[in-house]
């Protein structure tokens, strides 16, 4: 595993004083979506399908901080969207790195290059680029040829100014577990800090409805990926959500995890599923109806779903929760076996 | 399969309630006729049919921030709109490719 020891000593800290406050739900990685703007149009995608007085508009960075302020996560992801599309995200980065925060700016890398000199490298900024595959799977994912080409050597661009790089990749149904494995092999020998993966979910907005993931077929691709790792690949989030992915866990999703804002408000009750929006993080915690979402709920559309913003903040519960999670964790981190 | 298009029928058979359901699930413009009639074409960002006061968010064309509407001053929501999920699948995107393959291709 590759989180850095002083981001990992960050959550759990954060994660233990929750636990000591007795707070039965706490939000681990704020989902901030300043724009839903983007430069690719992929299939996969329900975030971007809107009208256009509504793909023009942006979140002003002073709301953005009020919403970080808000939620107190230690972390803050930036999807959006392109978020290198938004006229200020060096203004708002620099923002959120003062305030100590792990950033990670989800970009699909076309722009990265040119934007590079905008940033200054730290510990608390993580370029998390969007890579599906190799070149031709990639490709294909984000509904444009060329993409990869121009996405690494960004990546190695940013890896030799000094920026913390991982890569986030969505598998969705026919992925090949054997070139799955040959990405990754390439992503190590580029030199990315880590990779983060996670099966597609089924927006109800994307254009392709056919190619996501069930569950049972989650399991075995991902056994069939993960089960024999290679010592040199490593993974920027926790070993617990990678085997509950091969199906060794079976967790409930902790939709509160990771909560969302966007320029509709907090999004109830998830990054995936959009039932309203609340006016204030408290409102959104303290009148969702959580009991309605996740598996043992019934919710259909919560039956399939096995994406990381829904379980990895499980998995990271799971870590803390017990003296049990705690060794299994340490051990697959320091033996690399899945 | 896309509601684009749709003017709702709202009687015994369709609620208004379940009409901004729809609304609020559809990606495009809609337009909110008035009880006054007076309308407002937008993006229904938002609705709360359990609040005290049932109400619907829209974001007119400009872009400015969201009226709230009660649901007691609506008669009927249309969805005028382009919807912008629709025409644009993966299915597509691979059909075309392969048909500029074929194109490039060398002839026998």
């Amino acid at each position: 595993m590759s989180v850095p020891l002083s981001q990992m000593w960050t959550v759990a800290t954060y994660v233990i004083r929750q636990k000591l406050a007795g707070r039965k739900r706490y939000p681990l990685v704020l989902m901030l979506e300043p724009l839903f703007r983007c430069n690719l149009a992929c299939a996969g995608c329900g975030k971007i399908q809107y009208p256009a007085q509504i793909l023009r508009k942006n979140l002003s960075v002073e709301k953005c901080l009020q919403a970080v302020d808000e939620c107190g996560a230690p972390m803050v992801s930036i999807p959006g969207g392109e978020p290198l599309m938004y006229p200020e995200i060096d203004r708002l980065v620099a923002e959120l790195v003062k305030r100590k925060k792990y950033v990670y700016l989800c970009t699909n890398a076309i722009l990265l290059k040119e934007k590079l000199h905008l940033f200054t490298p730290s510990r608390y900024l993580t370029f998390s680029v969007h890579m599906d595959g190799l070149r031709e799977e990639h490709d294909e994912a984000v509904c444009r040829d060329g993409v990869y080409d121009q996405a690494l050597p960004a990546i190695q661009e940013a890896l030799a100014r000094g920026f913390r790089v991982t890569t986030n990749t969505t598998l969705f149904d026919g992925a090949s577990p054997l070139r799955v494995r040959e990405f990754f092999d390439e992503m190590m020998r580029v030199g990315v800090e880590g990779m983060m993966v996670s099966p597609g979910y089924s927006y109800s907005k994307a254009p392709d409805q056919e190619h996501f993931l069930r569950r049972s077929r989650t399991n075995q691709l991902f056994s069939d990926i993960l089960s024999n790792p290679k010592r040199g690949w490593r993974f920027n989030q926790s070993p617990l959500f990678l085997r509950f992915l091969m199906g060794k866990h079976d967790y409930e999703c902790t939709p509160w995890g990771n909560p969302t804002y966007n320029m509709f408000g907090w999004q109830r009750p998830c990054y995936l599923l959009q039932d309203g929006y609340a006016e204030t993080f408290k409102e959104l915690m303290e009148t969702t109806p959580w009991e309605n979402y996740g598996r043992k709920s019934g919710n259909e559309k919560c039956q399939d779903c096995m994406v990381h913003c829904g379980f990895e903040a499980t998995a990271v519960d799971h870590t803390f929760s017990s003296l049990r999670g705690f060794i299994e964790t340490a051990a697959v981190t320091f033996t690399g076996k899945l | 399969m896309t509601l684009q298009g749709w003017v709702p029928d709202i009687g015994p058979y369709l609620t208004l309630a379940e009409v901004i359901e729809h609304a609020f699930d559809y990606r495009g413009n809609v337009t909110v006729v008035r009880k006054d009639g007076s309308e407002l074409v937008g993006y229904l960002s938002n609705r709360d049919g359990s609040a005290p006061e049932p109400f619907v968010q829209v974001i007119d064309e400009e872009g400015n921030d969201p009226v709230r509407i009660p649901y007691a001053d609506i008669v009927n929501v249309l969805f005028t709109g382009k919807d912008p999920a629709e025409g644009n699948s993966w299915k597509a995107w691979l059909e075309r490719k392969e048909r500029e393959k074929a194109q490039h291709a060398p002839s026998a």
